[in-house]
């Protein structure tokens, strides 16, 4: 498809901005400040740092405030955002086995080394409209806060490292790789286009930055029966894992922490003939901030794009092209701007079209009544003909 | 080290660390040699059973170089924080350096403990929600 480009219109285009800017603020409500957002919706701050595969809190409740709350816009701004700066430091490996957990459970394990810890969750609540909410103050939250804090004489010695719930099952024997010819290449997709197959670090990268209600669908697609994963989440947790980097002197200096959602999701190898023990394996979700709907679904995906089956969860290209919401968003979205050298041409050959279809059947016409005037004109003379 | 030095000057309240360089830094002779500028640090991740080393995402990061006295100090730390970023690269600079300066480790032996205290508080919190489900068929 070509494409013309169009200009003219400067004025309008900078009004219809300024008329954007105004719906946000006409109502003349109060300012919302940065850290409101940023705390008070820490959700949707996440998720948006998760698909911006930028880890900036303060950015990208910024880029909410500026785009209206719209988590897909918002996405797309940490993205540019991100492509002006440079890349000068690559982490360590983070060790989510030493994380500051505050929430992890298991689904396969009642009694997990540790404990089970549900932490913020909203997993048990009855998921009813709080109307109190609408007539909050900060004196309710004062008085809140007041009764849910802690006597020091309480506080407890924070636990180190937490052992993984498949820790136990490696020990036992009872994990296995799903494939050991697989790429094993380190692949950076924002650096190479990603060729399909893809190494499994390429898959990896791009469901941590993918939407999550893309990968949501997808991996419900395939718990319903459109493919074979059958999962356990064998560990989520949640917490904050400490990024290390080698600084300019070759020295390993903390820089402080991010706060992850881990899920490890369990299910069964395909049996082989020359081994047919039903080992269980790995299929690996990890992402930015607190958001275990993405953590849980790109396990899922994980496991069942090395699953060789029929079904769209199965399918690599399928799944990492479509769930990419930055992608996926602009392609959609530039449906909206001008096309009108495309669609005029559709047009030109579609009145093309019915003009020859119109000129054919006029033709035909004249034919039928060329052969009629004929016919009738002969048909005195030539009755045996009909 | 669970509180190493790094990790206390990067989860420290901004206001004591910058009072903290704003009260020595008289003390010192300070030449920016990079100021404070945000850049990207990729994190690495692995899957824990197969151990596939992939790239999670970048973080925004705050870095900084300074010479103290003739020593180098590189400040880094997460997020964009230009004043958290010189404090850092200054205090690298005066640990690097070796100079007996106590206001800088009780400083940190300070800060160290509201790191910690903060940590403890919230654990305490997270531990009042662990839960020991029961089977039904048990009661």
């Amino acid at each position: 498809m070509g494409y013309v480009a169009i200009k003219g219109g400067e004025d309008a285009i900078e009004n219809a901005s300024r008329l954007t800017e105004y719906e946000r603020v006409q109502s003349r409500s109060k300012v919302l400040e940065i850290e409101q957002i940023r705390t008070q919706l820490g959700a949707l701050v996440d998720k948006i740092m998760g698909e911006g595969s930028l880890y900036a809190p303060e950015h990208a409740a910024l880029a909410l405030k500026q785009v209206q709350g719209c988590p897909l816009e918002g996405a797309f701004i940490l993205r540019a955002y991100r492509a002006t700066l440079n890349r000068s430091y690559y982490s360590q490996i983070v060790d989510t086995r030493n994380m500051r957990v505050t929430r992890r459970i298991s689904s396969a394990f009642r009694e997990m080394p540790g404990g089970q810890i549900l932490g913020p969750t909203r997993d048990y609540s009855v998921r009813l409209l709080n109307t109190d909410l609408t007539t909050e103050d900060s004196e309710d939250i004062r008085s809140f806060l007041e009764e849910f804090d802690i006597p020091e004489d309480e506080f407890l010695e924070a636990q180190g490292s937490w052992s993984k719930v498949i820790d136990i099952l490696i020990e036992q024997g009872m994990m296995q790789a799903v494939d050991d010819e697989e790429d094993q290449r380190v692949v950076d997709i924002t650096r190479e286009a990603i060729k399909f197959p893809a190494p499994r670090s390429a898959a990896l990268q791009a469901l941590a930055r993918a939407e999550t209600g893309g990968i949501c669908s997808l991996a419900y697609s395939s718990m319903r029966g459109f493919g074979s994963a059958h999962p356990t989440i064998g560990e989520l947790r949640v917490g904050y894992t400490r990024v290390t980097v080698k600084d300019r002197r070759g020295r390993m200096r903390c820089i402080g922490t991010i706060k992850v959602t881990e899920a490890e999701v369990i299910s069964k190898v395909k049996q082989r003939k020359q081994d047919p023990v039903p080992y269980m394996t790995l299929g690996y979700g990890l992402c930015f901030g607190h958001n275990e709907t993405k953590a849980i679904c790109m396990g899922i995906l994980d496991r069942s794009m090395r699953i060789d089956d029929e079904h769209p969860a199965n399918s690599q290209e399928f799944v990492l092209y479509h769930t990419e919401g930055v992608e996926s968003y602009g392609f959609t979205n530039h449906l909206k701007l001008p096309h009108y050298v495309t669609f005029q041409s559709g047009l030109d050959n579609l009145r093309k079209a019915m003009q020859r279809k119109e000129d054919k059947t006029q033709n035909g016409k004249e034919e039928k009544r060329k052969t009629y005037t004929v016919g009738t004109a002969e048909a005195e003379d030539v009755p045996e003909l009909l | 080290m669970r509180y190493d030095s790094d990790y206390v000057m990067c989860e420290c309240p901004i206001e004591s660390i910058k009072g903290f360089v704003e009260e020595i830094e008289k003390d010192y002779s300070i030449r920016v040699l990079k100021e404070p500028s945000v850049c990207l640090t990729m994190v690495r991740a692995e899957d824990s059973l197969e151990k596939q080393e992939f790239y999670l995402g970048e973080a925004l990061t705050t870095e900084c170089e300074v010479e103290v006295d003739g020593e180098l100090g590189y400040g880094l730390c997460l997020g964009e924080e230009p004043v958290r970023g010189y404090c850092i690269a200054v205090l690298d600079a005066i640990i690097q350096s070796n100079i007996e300066d106590s206001r800088l480790s009780d400083f940190l032996d300070t800060q160290r403990s509201v790191v910690e205290r903060r940590e403890k508080e919230e654990y305490a919190r997270t531990l009042k929600t662990r839960v020991d489900f029961k089977l039904m068929e048990e009661d």
